[in-house]
């Protein structure tokens, strides 16, 4: 498979290859507080992710870390705080604007389009890269189709990577859960994303699918270079995937740093352990 | 009794098939305008989830538009062009002042939203137009008005022209709205956010491109069904009426099936004229259509709940 990655890779190379160095920053937020209505879900949280890693965001159950990427890709507006996504301050950037300037996510409860194939999920993914516009499609055939096959061929090649080939033309409502949430990585991979979320890729999962998913994981951060973010409870995958790690809970940042840094604040193991108060 | 109602009919027809051929087309007809709302309908159903009741009042809303602005002199065509215009006004304006406030809210609100824009509509129109009867400006558009005579097995089969063109136009709009959904990015994105609106917004599609882009649609539809009906009965707020119609076909098409809702109107508008003709006004005193659609839209979901052509649903308990 690695071979039509590469080449993958040097054809598509837009958004990965954005003048950011690897190790840079490539998403800042800062300050962030978000609240709904008399509700804080999060109060000042800043962290960083750096190009070309993994960052995994963990944290009990309620600790904000859905509502941080929802932030991070639109759903939500914070309330206070910035954020920087490729040097570029944003505001109020809404889902489908962020996701044209290259954030892709997958969903914890599965979101996909349940009536469409496999194939026609993966390529809505590429909406945002389809240049010729609607008009085109009416008036003149030739130049949309073209687009349209070069669209399908990338598209393949994820299928391919995913290993779903024998899934191409079933309806996704019809698939296991398992494969629906390769699907669901396959659409967010067909956006060829300069910043990747994923909300609990594994939830659910058995030994055997963690196992794939953790290297499909693995080999899209390596081979095509993609940041990741991650949220995911299973501390095993987290400490074995990830580059660095942000602690939540509560809303409130408590603890950032590399898996081994983070395993041994006290604050994370109190918040993962309970302390008697 | 019986053979009345099981022999006599069909003899009927054996005996006069021009005549029942006549029945069909008249059937036929009406079905065409029948299935063109219910288009209407499940195109703004399967990209919103919005149940859009104001449907029908659009097609009297862009007919009364295009008969109106012709009365106050603006020639034919460019009538039809400015109606268009309208169509892409109040489809943005219903995105922006209906739909963006309540994007998320349970769909039972959204629907009672367009009841309220019906509501505004008739008020509105009604201000702008009065409330009198108008006459589609057939001739002006260059629609034919003769009639085709045919004679089949001897006997006698009319055609009127602006049905056939009607006819015509909307096999045109139909063909081309399948095309659009099928084919083209913009159709696959309708399709994504019908969906899921969030997996849809996190690849990129706006709903509000969408949102917008689906209600002038509806709007063309709408213009096309105003002029082809109000060419056969005048423009007038009963026009509206025909609406109600739609509800059946999607009963039995399903609301988000396209194809449903192209064989759902012609069927009911087929069925309802041959059991006016035949069973209707010798058995039961005539004027079977205002209930026939009605009761078969019940007869099938007794058996069909999803309609015939809908996609059945299946939940885990």
């Amino acid at each position: 498979m690695n071979v039509h990655l590469q080449e993958d890779l040097s054809k598509h190379t837009l958004r990965a290859d954005d003048g950011i160095a690897k190790g840079a920053d490539l998403l800042k937020v800062e300050n962030i507080s978000l609240s709904f209505g008399g509700v804080k879900a999060i109060t000042d949280i800043s962290f960083d992710i750096k190009k070309g890693e993994i960052r995994a965001i963990i944290g009990p159950n309620g600790a904000g870390k859905t509502s941080m990427l929802n932030v991070i890709n639109g759903f939500y507006f914070p309330q206070q705080g910035t954020i920087t996504f490729r040097g570029e301050k944003r505001r109020r950037a809404r889902a489908s604007e962020t996701a044209r300037d290259g954030i892709a996510r997958t969903f914890q409860n599965i979101a996909l389009f349940k009536g469409m194939s496999t194939l026609d999920n993966i390529m809505t993914g590429r909406i945002t890269l389809q240049k010729r516009s609607l008009l085109w499609h009416a008036l003149w055939k030739g130049p949309a189709e073209r687009e349209e096959i070069e669209h399908r061929e990338a598209v393949e090649r994820i299928i391919d990577f995913l290993e779903i080939e024998h899934i191409r033309k079933t309806p996704v409502g019809r698939l296991p859960y398992g494969l629906q949430k390769r699907v669901e990585l396959g659409r967010a991979l067909a956006a060829d994303p300069a910043l990747l979320l994923l909300d609990e890729p594994m939830a659910g999962m058995n030994l055997e699918e963690k196992a794939d998913m953790s290297r499909f994981i693995l080999d899209v951060n390596q081979q095509y270079g993609t940041t990741i973010a991650l949220i995911e409870h299973d501390m095993g995958v987290v400490m074995d995937l990830s580059d660095r790690v942000v602690v939540l809970d509560y809303g409130k940042k408590i603890g950032d740093g590399t898996p081994d840094e983070v395993r041994n604040n006290p604050d994370v193991i109190d918040a993962y352990l309970g302390v008697p108060h | 009794m019986l053979s009345e109602i099981f022999v006599e009919p069909f003899a009927d027809m054996v005996a006069a098939p021009d005549f029942l051929m006549q029945v069909l087309w008249e059937g036929l007809v009406s079905g065409i305008l029948y299935a063109l709302i219910a288009l209407g309908f499940v195109l703004i159903y399967r990209s919103s989830r919005i149940f859009n009741f104001a449907q029908g009042i659009m097609v009297v809303f862009a007919a009364l538009t295009l008969v109106g602005l012709h009365e106050a002199g603006v020639p034919a065509w460019v009538s039809v062009v400015l109606t268009l215009g309208v169509m892409f006004v109040l489809a943005v304006v219903v995105e922006r002042v209906v739909l963006r406030p309540l994007v998320g809210q349970p769909d039972i609100i959204l629907f009672m939203a367009t009841i309220g824009i019906t509501l505004f509509l008739i008020g509105f129109g009604e201000i702008i137009f009065g409330g009198e009867n108008k006459v589609m400006i057939t001739q002006e558009l260059g629609i034919p008005t003769d009639s085709v005579v045919f004679e089949p097995f001897g006997g006698l089969l009319i055609l009127e022209q602006k049905d056939i063109t009607a006819a015509g136009i909307a096999a045109l709009l139909v063909i081309g709205l399948l095309l659009f959904l099928n084919k083209t990015r913009m159709g696959r994105a309708i399709r994504a956010l019908g969906d899921d609106h969030q997996a849809a917004m996190s690849v990129g599609i706006s709903l509000q491109t969408i949102w917008v882009l689906v209600w002038f649609i509806a709007g063309i539809i709408a213009l096309v069904t105003g002029i082809a009906w109000g060419a056969r009965a005048g423009v007038s707020f009963a026009l509206e009426v025909i609406a109600y119609k739609a509800l059946p076909v999607l009963m039995l098409g399903g609301l988000e099936s396209i194809s449903g809702a192209i064989v759902g109107g012609l069927m009911i508008g087929m069925l309802e004229k041959l059991f006016e003709i035949y069973w209707g006004q010798p058995l039961l005193g005539g004027n079977t259509e205002t209930w026939f659609a009605f009761m078969l839209a019940l007869v099938v979901l007794l058996f069909r709940p999803q309609g015939l052509f809908g996609e059945r649903i299946i939940e885990r308990v």
